[in-house]
């Protein structure tokens, strides 16, 4: 999350409210009342709503129009927040779920703390995904029974190889489940030959089929 | 003397075990197979003897806590357990007496190779022992333990400054030099692998452009794992023109790793000996065009150690000294060395085109790749042109 906020107060102009999502490159402003709680949202979005049409002659009476109008009267009261525990995948699917692009981060008295944006997520996942140390990529596919996963990581441990980290993705591929593993290896191939051996259907650099769906995709 | 070889045995003691894969016998097989072809015997070829790197030079791109750990570790009997800190002691880059010493050697010849060409001694140097391009500034990765490339780029920063194209076409990203030089706009890397979506170390992406105000002085192809030589030539030729003309280096810094040959076994590319004449090709003709044809040139990875190392590392010497090397090799040299090998070693220097077959998804594979070039188009250009108005 984003703890350097940009916020409003429900009686601050539209106009402001504009100036500051245009400043700072941001699409969500959080709308706090005097006590720090969070009172609405408003999207950049709402703002240009709210603004009369480029194609329209401008009309005299309308011209302060953003500099009279509170933020309170576009602002979405009934707001979806999440906490700062809880996991990123709930804050994931709650962005997912309701089609929205930030979610405010409060505590249990309401009080603001940050903003989760959708570009925060994705980077959280990038990171996930990706690993941030040197590493060979495997793919394995798991019998769909338990023990399987634990019988893969065993043999990669009696090689003495560090897994920098196991996604196991719950997409089936010939009604076995793909795990990926990131190794701290160049020379992967003992591994491999070893997870062979054991009767396991390794991909390196890729499970053909995974290939085939990803180009087809 | 226009081209030198920078060889000693000395730079063998580089080893880290009896079976590990980075075995300095394929440097030895390929200096003995350039000589056994005679291409040391003109009259502007010479061979120029390593020397060892002073710790100065090592600090120019290693922390000093790391010099020191590696210094300890290469004592005999040495406390090695707080050697993972420093990405040593792994089945990668094992912890081996006398490493310090070893690898300073390694550095010492590609600093060699830099001094012969930056004071106009050579107009080219290929250190054959060279191009540990995946060492850090405090972490050792990838059976490598210095960064004999950074060190041979930040002491031509210091003693001439200019401009360091560096070019890494090894199969694996080349990682410790491009984050070495990340926020550097006097260094340009460009490193041409197998994607790291597949490969180690699972980096090198397309959008890692560097940071700061080396911004845009980092670029990146990756690869279809199953790239063959006519897509990889294709758009390496189409990339580097490009980018030397606009970058505008004084003198080009060339890892000539060759794991991407298609007997390679910790590489999934398909390339053949094709792919490293042409490669030496195209960058001399460039070098000769934008800075005066200074190349300094190492090897890197490269694990078929019989059937491969030693042709195309003659090969790339060949091309570099602009001598034209005979296809046959002679039975001397088979003779010398096929008792050691375990696999029967090949009687020409060039694979015959269809040695291989041909990858069934070809077409899809050029695709990939041309789709690559222009998203590193797209993302890099713009910036490109920055540095041709003199931003």
């Amino acid at each position: 999350m984003t703890r350097a906020l940009h916020t409003v107060r429900p009686d601050d102009p539209l106009a402001h409210a504009l100036r500051l999502t245009r400043a700072h490159r941001v699409r969500h402003l959080p709308v706090v009342g005097e006590d720090g709680k969070l009172v609405g949202i408003v999207s950049d979005r709402d703002i240009r709503l709210a603004m009369p049409s480029p194609l329209t002659v401008a009309d005299p009476d309308r011209v302060d129009y953003l500099e009279r109008t509170p933020v309170s009267a576009i602002m979405t009261s009934e707001v979806i927040t999440c906490s700062g525990a809880d996991p990123i995948e709930d804050a994931a699917k709650l962005l997912y779920r309701h089609r929205i692009g930030a979610l405010p981060v409060t505590d249990a008295s309401g009080t603001l703390q940050g903003i989760l944006s959708e570009t925060d997520l994705l980077y959280a996942m990038v990171q996930i995904l990706g690993g941030t140390e040197p590493a060979s990529r495997l793919e394995v596919a798991l019998p769909d029974r338990p023990g399987e996963l634990a019988r893969a990581v065993s043999l990669v441990a009696k090689h003495s190889v560090n897994i920098v980290s196991v996604l196991v993705s719950p997409v089936r591929v010939q009604g076995d489940k793909t795990v990926i593993f990131h190794l701290g290896t160049i020379d992967p191939r003992e591994v491999v030959g070893a997870l062979e051996a054991e009767g396991f259907r390794v991909g390196w650099p890729s499970l053909e089929e995974d290939v085939r769906a990803f180009l087809s995709r | 003397m226009k081209s030198a070889l920078i060889w000693d045995p000395m730079v063998l003691g580089y080893r880290f075990s009896l079976d590990h894969p980075f075995n300095p016998r394929r440097v030895e097989m390929a200096v003995s197979l350039i000589e056994a072809l005679g291409l040391l015997e003109a009259p502007d070829v010479g061979v120029v003897a390593p020397r060892s790197a002073t710790d100065e030079e090592l600090l120019r791109v290693h922390s000093p806590e790391y010099l020191a750990a590696v210094k300890r570790l290469g004592e005999e009997g040495a406390d090695t357990r707080d050697a993972w800190r420093w990405g040593l002691g792994t089945d990668d880059t094992p912890v081996f007496p006398g490493m310090h010493e070893a690898t300073a050697a390694v550095v010492g010849g590609t600093l060699r190779a830099a001094e012969v060409v930056m004071s106009g001694e050579a107009t080219r140097a290929f250190n054959v022992a060279g191009g540990l391009h995946h060492a850090h500034r405090d972490k050792a990765s990838g059976f490598c333990v210095y960064d004999d490339l950074a060190a041979a780029i930040a002491w031509i920063r210091a003693e001439y400054g200019g401009r360091v194209m560096y070019i890494d076409y090894d199969a694996h990203h080349g990682d410790g030099v491009q984050g070495i030089f990340y926020d550097d706009p006097n260094v340009l890397t460009l490193s041409i692998h197998e994607s790291g979506r597949y490969l180690f170390p699972g980096t090198g992406f397309v959008d890692e452009l560097g940071e700061g105000d080396g911004y845009g002085y980092s670029l990146n192809l990756p690869l279809d794992p199953s790239t063959e030589d006519d897509s990889w030539i294709d758009v390496y030729s189409r990339l580097l023109p490009e980018v030397a003309e606009s970058f505008r280096p004084d003198v080009i810094v060339l890892q000539n790793g060759c794991d991407g040959h298609t007997l390679d076994p910790l590489t999934h590319l398909r390339a053949t000996t094709r792919l490293y004449e042409e490669t030496v090709r195209i960058t001399c003709e460039v070098a000769d065009r934008v800075c005066g044809g200074r190349v300094v040139a190492t090897g890197g990875g490269g694990y078929a150690i019989w059937r491969v190392v030693p042709r195309a590392w003659t090969l790339v010497w060949a091309g570099l000294s602009g001598q034209k090397a005979p296809d046959r090799i002679p039975h001397a040299w088979l003779d010398r060395w096929q008792g050691e090998s375990p696999e029967l070693l090949p009687e020409r220097l060039r694979d015959e085109s269809g040695a291989y077959p041909p990858v069934p998804r070809r077409a899809e594979v050029e695709a990939i790749n041309l789709r690559t070039l222009e998203s590193l188009r797209r993302q890099a250009f713009p910036l490109l042109r920055g540095w041709g108005m003199g931003f």
